[in-house]
């Protein structure tokens, strides 16, 4: 009886108002999170995230092959200064403007806003890309935004122009002129 | 009494070890996405090769503090 009553009295959560001395431990909780289990912790998050960069190579090897993409734009005489025109680069899934700039230069983006993905426009009067949905402005020159939502800069596509024709020959996601 | 110093002072090299790798790893996985997106495939490869080095490190080290810390 005397051992009974002992055990009672020092079981976890007892009502037993003589003692409390074991509350504050909790052998539970002492052997998940301690030290040890803390450092295999931090050794598990390591090699994940560490191991997480894989997935990215991998699909990145699989999209090389498409580096040397040409494809023809229009002819430079339809394209007077100060215009500009739509075409499909580097898919036909992917919209672009070809940007022929007051001062006589070839300018040409991926015209989907970095925003929320709207359509960029020429904006003659201020020489701009503008975003008309959120009103989100690109300089022509470069591609970087100058005002209102946007952070980062429209895709560049480089341009070559051959014989009166202007060709698209590659592209630029982060160029940060 | 000094073996005793010596070993918490080999454990926290470990220790430090691990949580710089950790740091690296964290660092590493955020340039890849952001290399990703950008298209910058060389970067990619380059910081996916140093956060699989920075584990097999991180794993490394953690084997060789687990055989000193079991060790009886």
């Amino acid at each position: 009886m005397p051992q009974d009553h002992k055990n009672k009295r020092n079981s976890k959560d007892s009502n037993d108002e003589m003692i409390h001395l074991i509350d504050n431990l909790n052998r539970d909780d002492d052997l998940k999170y301690n030290r040890r289990a803390f450092l295999k912790s931090a050794v598990g998050a390591s090699i994940t995230l560490g191991l997480a960069t894989l997935p990215f190579s991998a699909i990145a090897l699989n999209r090389e092959e498409d580096d040397t993409n040409r494809k023809m734009i229009t002819q430079l005489k339809d394209l007077p200064k100060d215009s500009s025109m739509n075409f499909n680069y580097p898919t036909d899934d992917e919209p672009a403007i070809l940007v022929h700039t007051k001062e006589g230069k070839l300018k040409a983006y991926n015209n989907k806003c970095t925003h929320l993905q709207c359509p960029v426009f020429y904006e003659k009067e201020e020489s701009v890309l503008l975003c008309p949905c959120h009103r989100g402005f690109f300089s022509v020159d470069n591609g970087q935004p100058l005002a209102g939502p946007p952070q980062r800069e429209l895709p560049l596509i480089e341009l070559e122009v051959k014989d009166g024709v202007v060709y698209a020959v590659g592209r630029k996601v982060r160029h940060g002129e | 009494m000094q073996s005793e110093g010596k070993s918490a002072m080999v454990n926290k090299k470990y220790w430090i070890i691990i949580f710089l790798t950790l740091a690296v790893n964290v660092v590493m996985l955020q340039w890849t996405i952001e290399s990703f997106y950008g298209e910058e495939y060389v970067h990619v490869w380059l910081y996916t090769a140093i956060g699989t080095t920075s584990s097999l490190v991180c794993f490394l080290t953690f084997w060789q503090w687990r055989k000193q810390e079991y060790r009886k």
